[in-house]
Formats: structure tokens, C-alpha cells, sequence
């Protein structure tokens, strides 16, 4: 039965994509036969390899105290009609030696690009960004995170979406058709950086209509006025972030009590709408982000409507020293589920440096630091880079968890402070 | 030192000093207190400053003798000659004029001196070509053949039928007539051409003029009965230099004389005329050392500014020394005499100083640039004259053993009387002053403006005299030059246009006024009929182009040594020039021709380009662009000197009443100079403005005891009575010093400095009769008011003329044209943006080479699009495009450029966050990627971003042959890197060709040059290399751009920063 529905779906969005596709090329007037004949290619992308060295014994079997990773991206792009129309498609695969997990392989690109006067329209899959603030990103819903790559919520893994795009003389508007829901990916049991009870994917849930194939909409403004970057947006659809029931096996053995075995993912449907602005006054960078959320499920369980924000100041010094600049970082970010906040940042001062160099090389550090004063927990996090002959960058970056032991979610990575070296090759 | 008082005190009345003479208590006795007690600092302060203001005194000489010094480079006559002389040749020559006593040029003996002369004349330095009778390139038709030879083969050995035959080709041809030789054949010339290398041009036309002296001395030694006489370019430029430094060397010592007698006479102190001269020498050197700082080299005409800057000096050093004599009388302190003397004149002074100073600074409207620089140095002489006087001499006065003279002078005595029966005559004098002034004016129709550069010269000038000599025996000076532009290459020999510049080289023959013309057509049609067997009825010109092109290119094939065609023809063979001479003209006759022809060719040639040029044109217009010029100059002047005294005097009725007696001088001196004189030259234009500064002085000394008088509760009678009494003696002591310096000056040689000595002498003169007859009887007549008047300090005064001289210095100093300097340089900065307006949009590819000082490379790649905003108070927008390295592969920027002081907007795109992220653009400062090009290099610069100052005109420094604007810019806002910018933008096409960037504290550091423009829609420049090297580090960065595409259909949706993302690729 569900598989049965999946397929309609699955027939329903394709005839929407293959309609919108060709709706397109016969309005943009290409026939077939050029686009057999790009104007323009390319070929580019980057690969690498990284080793990650934990400095702590592993807390949970199966981690291991290193691992070896190597991952490939390479991006085909063509274009039409004088760059009006492109097409771009971005595979990326990684290969993970102490989690099996973590192997694995997505689709970050694959889409058409069409752009006539002030309309602008995307078939295919796609990444979306929104928001200001550095740490939290509390308005960016498009995409789901890639939590495999990075903790720091900026992978994402390809969306399927029809965009449209207008501009007005007040700014522009988007809205989005999101056909397909992404789930969250997490670490396997061999990895580090992962929550104490594996999270068992297969016995995951989606509350709005049980199946992914269901659709979300979005609808973003964008303005500017003067030195402000206003961003209004909305979203209805299934939540990217998932809550956690817990698999409670209950032995057969007599007097056992019930075992939490893992937690599921659970997806519920929401209703979001964000507002995320920056002010530019000279060197100073204000920023804020805000959403309001219905629908989610909080880390209790109970399904609560609520506030988030973040804001913040970035200053830049410029030449501190000879050309570097220094730049300054302090947000604050807010969550008023507090301790049942499905995120890490409930209620955490992030202080951040950033130094580049600017060097031929484009050297450059970034040290950021989470800290939540009410249970605290910190995270530091230096990341230093540079490169190496001509398109070769070497990267080092160091995370340490600090005194994470009462922190439901951090605690599990407390032990998983770690150093990563990466190499990567851009083309 | 206490100095006892009273001794040997008589009553004040008894002595003609009015009392409370130089007791006043408000802020001029003040400030006179204040430096009498601390005069030991004054006296090294003024040393000080006479060390600083002689510290570059050495870039003023040696003397720069090119006549083309009156041409500012801006002057768009001279810059039409400068593109001629690019286009043919710049002729400097020698003419050497050959006349046998016999009478008779065509003999053997006479021809063959001719010839060796040509040879040897050959050997002297940077010759380019010799030409005379003998190598006269003569053609005619041997058969089928064309033969081309010179006159005379061999003039070793001329046989007689060898003469005779010369003789009738030379006087046959009609461009040797009047020219090579005259009708009569009785006188010839050996032309001598010559290219100055200009690498030392204050040597090169003397070492020439000597050496070619030399050579005529040998040859006048061995052939007594031929006489030589000597003129031509060379020659002049030498004269200029020779007789700049001759006026120095015979002037100056006149000038100390003069000065020492009448401040002797004046003063009967030895150390008071010692005192004088350190003050005069003080200024002097303050007034050459600003041509110093300013790096601009001595001529003939700034060489007597120092003079200049004496005479005026003496006026104010006088006034005190007259003053602390006066005390004398009263007192035996020595301090008490300095304080009194400089707290009476302090602010008449400070007065009279400034304003002087601003009538010379209006010379920076000259066209002239010798005027400008004579106008500064002056100007920057009058304020260290004033700096001095009211410093120096004070100290010195208390210093140095002066003797004290306790018998008055008998001089008031002699001025009260002169007052009295002034104010007893004044309604006469009203009437009959009116009635002489109106006759006198009326003598302004008279003048003509005459300038004849070799009439700059008088007759005691050997150079003249020759010159003179050359036209009323030979030919006609004055060289008029008609380049005629064909519209195409090769077009010069299209038969049309081969026909028309005949048809128009035989209508300037028909002109009475024309000697002789030289046309490459009458060599066409000659070659034309050689070919055809030298059959005269094919004297004309070729029927086809073919033709025409290929007897040149034979002609060309035979001619001798360092001949060619390049100096009749452009090397495009597009334009050919028409050369002819006038003698015993005019220049407003020169002017009508040049008309005349004009109209010909208007008529008769429409579809062809003409414009007349020539040295001599460049002078026929010139007085007509500096009086224009002047006029701004003179009237801003007036309003400024006007204010001053109103300010000075505090009351605008008496301020109103003064611009009678200090403009009324200047027109009577002109009117007086037409009856007398008529013709004047471009000195006469700067007159005006220079004499003003100078007659105000004696108003404003007398209407300041007036107004004291005045305000003190006298009436206009007693007011004038004081005025004479206390001031008149020291106006006419310094008038006779002015009168008689000036006088020096008028003996000049040179009719500019003579011209405008003598003028200004003249007008001197008439102000001081005007000031003492006809000002009182004004004032008696139009000063009627019962009521006193305000008091009025001086320290007002001081400080509004401070202002007014600290922005005539800044407007000096960067030496001003009609506009100024700031002006000059926003006009410049917006044609240059008004050039590049409408492109519309356009995309490039960008290559960034970094390298260090040990030359390592690496390299930056973008594409970059610009869309341009039309609208004001905005910028463009642009949006970069990282290519390389491939890391940041698809990172792109976004600007919206604004006007300052608001910073440019910026969007970064980060591809690998698909994140558009506003960032900062208040990073000015920062090295873009790591190179030497700074964000404020790169981003939006519109022309409101910063202020502009024009500082000189100079050949393009990366563009040969080019001339360039040098801008300076100023940023407005305080976050730039740079304290200024110095642009050198090229004057055809107003690219940007070099920019030297200062850092901060001042200190050059970048240099951008770019190179390889590239015109495209028909209009719009844009650079191929964008190098900048610092200066401070040795590295340097290379910009490289190429692929530019115009209008390749960007809007402004495409700069929208949601949109960066399709335009990261």
C-alpha cells in the first residue's frame, strides 16, 4: 500500500518535472538540438582525504580513536543561450574507513537553471541557503544537513525542488516546491561524533503522511534597503530536523526492565516562518535571525510551538598586522524550549575569531567557541587552512568539547575531541 | 636696559607727530609689544625662515630660454602647434644671411664661398639639414629621365656659364624668390636645421649660437667683402637666454642703487639703509626660493621678480623706519620707537602686504605662464617683505646702534600745507581731476596689441637688428602655417586635393602681404612636367594619384643627404603644409590674414581640415586670450581687494569711495600709454591686477589715518589733514622708491619686462597724485556723515587677511590658470567619467600576476562584469568572478558602487555554502587577494569620491608622445590608504595612463601604470595592463585584461545580490 502510494508520487513529481522541463524549453524558445550543443562547459570540482585523530578513548563500542576518509566532487556544468539557461550536476561520494555510515553517496546538484529578465527558475536538485548569523542557522530549512560531513550544520545534501523566482522593484520572491523529503543521515556505530544510542534509521518516521515523497513549500522575500538585508521567510512541510523516540525492547526474561535500544528519527510537520536581517554600518556586521515554529516535537517528546533566535555583532579589524584582518565574532543564540531544544544552541554565547592572512596563500584561521553558560558546555573550535601550490588547500582543524557530562546531547560527544588534517584538490 | 625719558622731549604738536602717534592700547600695540620684548626670537625666526625659504633656491636656475615659455601648455594654440611639430618637424634653425659687398650673389667666388660654407656648416652641433643656393635640389627632364641634382655641382669650380645658369633657375623658381634670394639677387641665406635633443636646453641653443659665430668669424676673417649676419630660432632662444641673464646682471646693481639713495635720503641713517636691505634681500630670497618649492626654473621674465619683490619691499620697511624716526623725536627708548613705529602701522601694513600679494597672485590667470610665476613670486616676496618688516625690523631697530635724530623732519610741515590747500581747492581739483581723467582715458582706444616676439627685443639687441635687417633685404619673418588635412591616408595625392592646395597655395602668392610660400605642389607640378620632358604646358598638377605618388616617391629616391619630405608632408601622406612668410605686418594684420585665409579655404576647400598654426600665431593670438583671461583675474582681484580694505578700514561707505582712487591710476596709465606709446604686449594685460595690490597701498595708508581720525570725532577736513600730516611724507617717500625701481626695470631690454615696468611705473605715479588730489576732495564731498565712527581694532584685520593670504597662497601655489587649480582638476576628472559615459555595460577577463621582489609569480584569474548607472549620487555595479586558483573557483563579489562618503555596498558569494553574504566594504585599505591592488584601487570610484587639484601639464609618462594632465586627488573619505593621488591623464583621450598613490603619511607608495588602450564602440578606452609596483616592498602585481565585450545585454537584475549565485557559474 505504501509502497503502491510512493509510486504515484514518485510518477506524480517526475510528469511535474518533466512538464515544468519542457514548459521552460519552449518558452526560453531552445529546441532540443542546441541543447544537445552547450555554449559553454566545464568540468570542475574537488577531491580529498582527511584523517581525524581523537585524543580520548572512545566512549562507545565500536568508535575507533582514528579514521581515514577520502571524498570526490566533481561538478558538470553547461550552458545555454547565453548563459540564460545552465545546467549543473554535482555528485559527491565519500568513503570513510572506521564508519560504514559515513561511506556514502548524494546527489548535492542536479538541476536546470533558467533566467528571463526578472524570472528565475530552477528544476532539479538543488542547495539553498538562507540566514545571517554564523553559528546558528536557525531560518535555513531548504535543505537537509549533511551531519556526516560536518558538525557544523553548512553541508547539506541535494533537494528536489521547482523554484520560481521574481524580482520586484521591493525585492525578490521565491517560492519553492520541495516534492521529496530528505532524511537526516548519522553516523554509523563505528563513527565518532554520534549520539550514544545508535540511531536506527530504518525505523524512522515521518509524520505527515508517513512516506517522503511529500511535499513542502516555501516562500521566501528577500530586500534590501540601504545598509539592511532583510529576509522574510516561510515553510510548510516535514520538519529537516528530526526528534528522537527511543526503541524500547522489553525482554522476554522475566523482572528485565525495558531497553532503550536506539532512538528513531522522527519527522513531524511544521509550520515555520523566519525572519533573518543583517545590518551593515562600516566595519560591523549586525545580525539577527528569528523563527517561529509549530509542529516540532521537542526532545521530551511533547509537540510545542516555539521561539528561536539568534543575533549577534561581527567586527572586522582590518590590518592588524601588516594586510590580516581580524575578524570578530560574538551571537548569542536562544531557543525557549531550553533544555528540550532539539538543537545545541538553547542558550550559548558564541565568541569567534577569524584571521586571514591574506597571503598569496590565503591563509587563514577561525577559532569559534560555543559556550552555554546555564549547563556549561563549550565547544572550541580552531580551523586553520592554507594553500599549497595552486589549487591544493591544506586544512587543519581541532574541535574540543568542554565539560559536556551534564548536556543531554553533548555529553555523548564529550570524549570525542578530535584534530582533522585535509587535504583537498580543487580543479 | 632702562633708558632714562623725557631727555631732550619736546612738545609733540611742535614736532608735526600728532598725539597719541602710536600709543594705542588695543591689540596692535599689543601685538607690537609682544615682539618688541621678544625680538631676539624674531630675529632667529626670520633667519629660520630665510634658510627654509632658500632651501630648493637652486631649482630656479639656469634660466629657461625657450621662447614657448609664454605658451601654457593648456593654451590651445600652443597645443595645436605642439600636435604640428609632432606631425612634420620642429623646426629650430639658424638663417644665415650671405651678402657680398658686390652686390651681386651670382659669382664664381661668391657661389663657391656659399658652397664651402654649407659643408662646414654641416659640422655644427645637432644639425639635421643645411640648405642654400648651391644644394638647391633642381630637377629637370634628360630624355625620358628625371634628373635631380643640386644647383650647383661643385662649387669648388664654377665656370661662369655655370653661374649664369644658376641664376636663371633661382630667380625662375618661385619658392627661392624672397626667400633664398631676392629679386635683385644681391643677398641670400644659408639655412641651417636643426633637432635639439632638449635634454639641456638652456645650453644647447647657446652652444649652437657660438659655434656658429664662430664659423661666420672665420669666414668674415678670410672674406672681408662678404657680410654675414645671423638670425632664426636658435638665435632667438639664445637672445632669450642671453638677455634674461644680461637684465639680471645689469638691473640688479641699478636697482640697489637706486634703492640705497632714495631710502638714504629718505631715512639719513646708515643703519636704517642697512636695515632696508636686509629686509629687501630677505624678501628677495623668499620670493625666488618659492619658484624653488614650486620647482619651476627661472625665465626671462621671472628673472627680474626678485627685483620686483625689492621695490615693494622697501615701501613697507620705510613706512616703520619713517615712523620709529617720528618717535625719535619724542622719546630716547629705542623700544619705545620700534613699539610706536609698528603699533601706527601694523595694520596699514598687514594690509597693504596682503593686498599686494593678491594683485600678483591674480596673475595666475594669465595664460602666460611666466606671469603666473612672476604673480607667486612676487606675491610669496610681498608676505616675507611683511613677515619681515613687521618682525625683523622692529628688532633690528632696538638692535642695531641707531642714531637718534631729535630734530623733526620739516617734511609735515610741507604736507600740511599741501593739505590745507588741497582741501581749500577741492572742488576744482573734483572737476578738473574728472575732466583730465577722461581725456586720458579716452587714450585706451589707442592701444594695439602687439606681440612680435622679436620686437620683444629692442633695437640695442644685435639679434633684433639682424632680424630686422633679414626682412627688409630678404624675405618675411613671420611664418604662418596651414596644415592641410586630406580626411585619408595617402589622400595628399589625390589630384583634387593636389589642385586645391595649389589653387591655394597661388591665392596666399596673390596676397601683397606674402613673400613667399612654400607648397609641396609647385614640386609636384615641376616633377609633372619633368616627366613629361620638361614640356612646360604639364606645369600642373598630375591627372592621378598614381602619378603624383610616384614622382615623389622618385624625387624622394634622389635627393640629397638629410633630405626628405617629412617636413612638408605628415608620414601618413595624409596632410601637407603650406608655409608662407609676410613681412612688415602687424600682428592684428598677421591676424586678418590669417583670416583671410581661413575664409578661402572655408569657401574653397570645405571638405578639407585646416587650422593655422605656427609660433607666430600662437603670439597673435595671445594677448587677445590673456586680456580674456585676465579680465576673471583683475575683477576677482578688485572684489578682494575691496574687501580687504573694507574690513581693514570697517566702513564700506570708505571702502566704496577707495575703488575710485585704486582703479582711476591703471586706466589713466593706460590711456596716457596709448597716446604715448599705442602698441603694447601680453604684459599689458597682467598690469592691471599688479598694480592694484600696489595703488591700494597708498589708499589704503591714507584712508586708515582718515578713518582713525574720522572715529576719533574730526571732521572730513581735520581727517584729511592728519591723514597728510602723518602719512603723507612716507607715501611719497615710498611712491618715489616704487617709481624708481619700476624705473629701473623699464630699462629691460625685453618688452615684457619693459612694457610692464614701465606701465606699472606710470600707474604708480598717477595713484600717488590721485591719492593726494583727488581722494581728499572725494572724501570731503562724499563723506558727510556727522556721526563718529566705530572704533575698529586691527586684530580683525589681521585675521581676515591671514585667511585671504593663506587661500591666495593655496591658490598660488599650485599656480592657477583661468580656473583654478581645484577647478581644473574636477573638470579634468569629469570629462575623463563624462568620456566613458553611456558604455552601457561591458564584460572582461581578468589575469592578476603577483610578483615579489625576487620575481616569484603567481596568478589570480576572474571575469568580471560592470554595469554602468547613469543616474547621479550613484556608482556602477559590478560583480566578479573568481576563476583561479580553483579553490575559490566561482566566489564572487558584487558591488554597488556609491558616492562617498557612503561606502560602496558588497555582496560575497561563497559557492561552497551557496551563501550570499553582505560583507563590509569600509576595507579600503586591504590588499585585494594578497596583491598590490587595494579594495579602493579596485572598487567604485566616481568622481564625487574625492578633490581634485590640477598641478601641471607634462608629456605622458607610459604614453610616448602624449601630453598629460597631472592631477592630484584627494580622497574624501578619512578611511582611504592614501593621502592623495597624482594622475597623469592623457589630454586626447583623457585615459587614466599612470597614478603614483601616497600612502598616508605622505610617502609614495604604488605606482599603477597602464598601457595597451584599446578603443572599442568607437569610444571608450580601456587598458590592456594594469601593472602596479610598490615602491616600498619591490613587489609588484600585473593586471592583465582582455576580452572586453561591450553591451553584451547585462541588466540590472543580473546585479542583484540573490542573483549572484547564476553568476558564480
Amino acid at each position: 500500500m505504501t509502497q503502491h502510494r510512493s509510486c504515484d508520487r514518485l510518477a506524480f513529481v517526475v510528469t511535474v518535472f518533466a512538464l515544468a522541463l519542457a514548459a521552460m524549453l519552449v518558452a526560453s524558445g531552445v529546441r532540443a538540438q542546441s541543447m544537445l550543443n552547450p555554449e559553454y562547459t566545464e568540468f570542475y570540482g574537488k577531491a580529498g582525504g582527511e584523517v581525524n585523530l581523537f585524543f580520548e578513548e572512545p566512549r562507545f563500542a565500536g568508535q575507533d580513536n582514528h579514521s581515514l576518509s577520502a571524498f570526490i566532487e566533481p561538478t558538470f556544468y553547461a550552458e545555454w543561450a547565453d548563459g540564460d539557461i545552465s545546467a549543473t550536476f554535482t555528485p559527491f561520494a565519500r568513503i570513510d574507513t572506521a564508519d560504514s555510515e559515513r561511506t556514502h553517496f548524494d546527489i548535492r546538484e542536479a538541476k536546470l537553471d533558467f533566467v528571463a529578465d526578472e524570472w528565475e527558475v530552477t528544476v532539479g536538485l538543488d542547495t539553498v541557503f538562507w540566514g545571517k548569523t554564523e553559528a546558528a542557522h536557525l531560518v535555513d530549512i531548504i535543505n537537509q544537513t549533511d551531519t556526516l560531513e560536518d558538525l557544523d550544520d553548512e553541508d547539506n545534501l541535494g533537494q528536489p525542488m521547482i523554484r520560481v523566482g521574481r524580482q520586484f522593484d521591493f525585492g525578490t520572491v521565491q517560492a519553492f516546491y520541495l516534492p521529496y523529503f530528505r532524511k537526516r543521515a548519522f553516523p554509523g556505530t563505528g563513527g565518532r561524533l554520534r549520539a550514544g544510542q545508535p540511531i536506527v534509521e530504518s525505523a524512522e518516521r515521518i509524520d505527515v503522511k508517513g512516506e517522503r515523497f511529500v511535499p513542502s513549500f516555501a516562500l521566501r522575500y528577500d530586500c534590501v534597503f540601504g545598509g539592511a538585508d532583510i529576509g522574510l521567510s516561510g515553510f510548510y512541510g516535514v520538519s529537516r530536523d528530526p526528534g528522537f523516540d527511543p526503541i524500547i525492547v522489553q525482554s522476554s526474561l522475566p523482572g528485565a526492565q525495558p531497553q532503550i535500544i536506539g532512538l528513531a528519527p522522527v519527522y513531524d510537520g511544521i509550520t515555520q516562518i523566519g525572519f533573518d536581517g543583517q545590518f551593515t554600518d562600516d566595519a560591523t556586521l549586525y545580525k539577527a535571525e528569528a523563527i517561529f515554529r509549530t509542529g516540532q516535537t521537542n526532545l521530551n517528546g511533547n509537540e510545542r510551538d516555539y521561539v528561536a533566535a539568534s543575533g549577534g555583532i561581527e567586527h572586522t579589524l582590518y590590518q592588524v598586522f601588516d594586510n590580516a584582518d581580524l575578524g570578530l565574532i560574538a551571537e548569542y543564540a536562544w531557543d525557549s524550549r531550553g533544555r528540550d531544544a532539539t538543537s545545541t544552541f538553547n542558550n550559548d554565547v558564541i565568541l569567534g575569531a577569524r584571521l586571514a592572512l591574506n597571503d598569496e596563500a590565503d591563509t587563514s584561521f577561525l577559532l569559534t567557541s560555543a559556550i552555554d553558560h546555564r549547563d556549561e558546555v563549550a565547544t572550541v573550535r580552531l580551523e586553520a587552512q592554507t594553500r599549497v601550490g595552486d589549487g591544493l588547500i591544506a586544512e587543519i582543524e581541532g574541535t574540543l568539547f568542554v565539560n559536556g557530562k551534564d548536556d543531554l546531547l553533548a555529553s555523548d560527544l564529550q570524549d570525542d575531541s578530535f584534530v582533522r588534517f585535509k587535504l583537498t584538490y580543487f580543479w | 636696559m632702562t633708558a632714562p625719558t623725557g631727555r631732550g622731549a619736546t612738545d609733540p604738536n611742535a614736532t608735526g607727530l600728532p598725539e597719541g602717534y602710536g600709543q594705542g592700547s588695543g591689540a596692535s600695540a599689543r601685538i607690537a609689544d609682544f615682539i618688541v620684548r621678544t625680538r631676539w626670537l624674531w630675529v632667529i625666526a626670520a633667519l629660520a625662515m630665510v634658510v627654509v625659504s632658500a632651501a630648493r633656491i637652486d631649482q630656479v636656475v639656469p634660466i629657461d630660454p625657450d621662447a614657448r615659455i609664454f605658451f601654457a601648455p593648456e593654451n590651445p594654440d600652443r597645443q595645436r602647434l605642439d600636435q604640428f611639430e609632432a606631425m612634420f618637424s620642429k623646426d629650430d634653425n639658424l638663417v644665415i644671411l650671405v651678402e657680398p659687398d658686390d652686390g651681386d650673389v651670382f659669382t664664381p667666388e661668391t657661389l663657391a664661398y656659399i658652397g664651402e660654407f654649407t659643408e662646414e656648416a654641416w659640422l655644427l652641433p645637432f644639425v639635421r639639414r643645411v640648405n642654400s643656393l648651391t644644394n638647391f635640389q633642381h630637377t629637370y627632364a634628360k630624355g625620358d629621365e628625371m634628373i635631380v641634382r643640386d644647383l650647383i655641382v661643385d662649387p669648388t669650380s664654377v665656370t661662369e656659364a655655370d653661374v649664369e645658369a644658376a641664376r636663371a633657375i633661382a630667380l625662375d623658381r618661385i619658392e627661392l624668390r624672397n626667400s633664398m634670394i631676392d629679386p635683385g639677387s644681391t643677398i641670400t641665406q644659408v639655412q641651417i636645421l636643426f633637432t635639439l635633443p632638449g635634454k639641456n636646453p638652456e645650453a644647447e641653443a647657446p652652444l649652437i649660437y657660438e659655434e656658429a659665430r664662430a664659423l661666420m668669424a672665420k669666414y668674415e676673417a678670410a672674406h672681408p667683402e662678404i657680410d654675414l649676419r645671423i638670425t632664426g630660432s636658435v638665435a632667438m632662444n639664445n637672445q632669450f637666454a642671453v638677455s634674461g641673464q644680461g637684465d639680471a646682471t645689469t638691473l640688479t646693481p641699478a636697482m640697489f642703487v637706486v634703492i640705497l639713495i632714495i631710502v638714504g635720503l629718505a631715512l639719513m641713517s646708515f643703519f636704517g639703509v642697512l636695515s632696508v636691505l636686509i629686509i629687501i634681500i630677505f624678501s628677495a630670497i623668499a620670493g625666488v626660493g618659492s619658484l624653488g618649492w614650486m620647482g619651476v626654473q627661472l625665465n626671462s621674465v621671472t628673472v627680474l621678480g626678485p627685483l620686483y619683490v625689492m621695490t615693494l619691499a622697501v615701501a613697507s620697511a620705510v613706512h616703520i623706519l619713517v615712523s620709529a624716526r617720528q618717535v625719535m623725536v619724542v622719546s630716547d627708548d629705542r623700544k619705545e620707537w620700534a613699539r610706536r613705529a609698528l603699533t601706527e602701522h601694523i595694520g596699514a601694513i598687514v594690509v597693504a602686504c596682503v593686498t599686494t600679494a593678491v594683485g600678483f597672485f591674480s596673475l595666475n590667470f594669465s595664460i602666460s605662464p611666466p606671469f603666473r610665476e612672476l604673480g607667486n613670486m612676487t606675491g610669496f616676496g610681498v608676505l616675507a617683505a611683511m613677515f619681515y618688516t613687521l618682525t625683523l625690523l622692529p628688532a633690528l631697530i632696538v638692535i642695531l646702534p641707531f642714531r637718534r635724530q631729535p630734530q623733526t623732519a620739516r617734511t609735515s610741515v610741507m604736507m600740511g600745507r599741501l593739505a590745507d590747500s588741497v582741501i581749500r581747492k577741492r572742488t576744482p581739483l573734483l572737476w578738473g581731476g574728472m575732466v583730465v581723467v577722461l581725456a586720458c582715458v579716452t587714450g585706451i582706444s589707442q592701444l594695439k596689441l602687439e606681440d612680435n616676439f622679436v620686437e620683444y627685443f629692442d633695437e640695442s639687441y644685435e639679434f633684433r637688428r639682424d632680424t630686422d635687417y633679414a626682412e627688409e633685404r630678404l624675405t618675411g619673418l613671420y611664418l604662418l602655417e596651414f596644415p592641410i588635412d586630406s580626411g585619408q591616408d595617402q589622400g595628399i595625392n589625390d589630384p583634387k586635393y593636389l589642385q586645391t592646395v595649389s589653387n591655394f597655395t597661388d591665392w596666399l602668392r596673390d596676397q601683397p602681404e606674402i613673400v613667399n610660400v612654400r607648397s609641396l605642389t609647385d614640386t609636384v607640378k615641376r616633377l609633372n612636367m619633368n616627366m613629361h620632358g620638361d614640356d612646360p604646358s604639364y606645369m600642373r598638377i598630375p591627372e592621378n594619384a598614381d602619378e603624383a605618388s610616384q614622382y615623389l616617391f622618385l624625387y624622394e629616391l634622389s635627393i640629397g643627404y638629410g633630405m626628405d619630405l617629412t617636413d612638408q608632408i605628415d608620414v601618413g601622406r595624409q596632410v601637407m603644409r603650406i608655409s608662407f612668410n609676410m613681412r612688415d605686418v602687424t600682428t592684428a594684420e598677421m591676424r586678418v590674414i590669417t583670416e583671410r585665409a581661413k575664409g578661402w579655404l572655408a569657401d574653397n576647400a570645405p571638405e578639407y581640415t585646416a587650422a593655422p598654426t605656427g609660433m607666430v600665431h600662437v603670439f597673435n593670438l595671445i594677448s587677445y586670450r590673456d586680456t580674456r583671461a585676465m579680465l576673471t583675474g583683475t575683477a576677482i582681484a578688485l572684489v578682494l581687494i575691496s574687501a580687504i580694505i573694507m574690513l581693514a578700514l570697517r566702513d564700506v561707505r570708505i571702502g566704496l569711495i577707495s575703488l575710485i582712487p585704486n582703479l582711476l591710476p591703471a586706466a589713466v596709465g593706460f590711456g596716457l600709454w596709448g597716446y604715448l606709446v599705442g602698441n603694447v604686449t601680453l604684459a599689458i594685460a597682467v598690469v592691471l591686477a599688479a598694480t592694484l595690490g600696489i595703488v591700494v597701498d597708498d589708499t589704503v595708508h591714507f584712508l586708515s589715518k582718515y578713518a582713525k581720525a574720522r572715529r576719533e570725532g574730526q571732521t572730513a577736513e581735520d581727517a584729511v589733514r592728519y591723514a597728510f600730516k602723518t602719512v603723507g611724507m612716507a607715501l611719497t617717500v615710498t611712491t618715489m622708491g616704487l617709481v624708481a625701481g619700476f624705473g629701473v626695470l623699464a630699462q629691460s631690454g625685453f618688452a615684457v619686462n619693459g612694457d610692464l615696468a614701465k606701465l606699472t611705473a606710470l600707474t604708480i605715479t598717477i595713484a600717488l597724485v590721485a591719492d593726494f588730489l583727488l581722494l581728499p576732495a572725494l572724501l570731503i564731498a562724499l563723506d558727510k556723515r556727522k556721526d563718529v565712527m566705530p572704533l575698529s581694532s586691527p586684530a580683525p584685520v589681521v585675521v581676515a587677511a591671514g585667511m585671504i593670504v593663506a587661500g591666495g597662497i593655496l591658490f598660488a601655489a599650485f599656480g592657477a590658470s583661468a580656473q583654478t587649480p581645484a577647478e581644473k582638476g574636477l573638470a579634468i576628472s569629469i570629462e575623463a567619467d563624462k568620456r566613458d559615459l553611456g558604455y552601457g555595460d561591458f564584460e572582461v577577463e581578468g589575469r592578476m600576476l603577483l610578483r615579489n621582489k625576487q620575481g616569484q609569480e603567481s596568478g589570480r584569474e576572474f571575469r568580471s562584469m560592470t554595469l554602468e548607472r547613469p543616474e547621479d549620487g550613484v556608482g556602477d555595479m559590478s560583480i566578479l568572478v573568481f576563476e583561479k586558483p580553483r579553490d575559490v573557483r566561482g566566489t564572487a563579489l558584487l558591488t554597488h558602487a556609491n558616492v562617498e562618503p557612503a561606502d560602496d555596498d558588497q555582496w560575497l558569494y561563497l559557492p561552497a555554502v551557496k551563501r550570499v553574504k553582505r560583507i563590509s566594504s569600509s576595507n579600503r585599505t586591504g590588499k585585494f587577494v594578497s596583491s598590490e591592488f587595494s579594495f579602493e584601487d579596485l572598487g567604485g570610484q566616481e568622481v564625487n569620491d574625492y578633490t581634485y587639484e590640477w598641478l601641471r601639464d607634462e608629456a605622458c609618462p607610459t604614453m610616448p608622445g602624449a601630453q598629460c594632465f597631472v592631477v592630484s586627488r584627494a580622497p574624501k573619505n578619512a578611511k582611504s590608504g592614501y593621502s592623495k593621488t597624482i594622475s597623469w591623464i592623457d589630454q586626447d583621450e583623457y585615459r587614466l595612463t599612470q597614478a603614483e598613490f601616497y600612502n598616508r603619511r605622505g610617502d609614495l607608495e604604488k605606482i599603477l601604470k597602464l598601457t595597451d588602450y584599446q578603443q572599442y564602440l568607437g569610444q571608450y578606452w580601456r587598458p590592456g595592463l594594469m601593472s602596479m609596483e610598490n615602491q616600498q616592498t619591490g613587489k609588484s602585481t600585473d593586471l592583465i585584461w582582455s576580452n572586453y565585450k561591450f553591451r553584451s545585454g547585462l541588466s540590472d537584475g543580473d546585479f542583484d545580490s540573490q542573483r549572484l549565485s547564476k553568476a558564480s557559474r
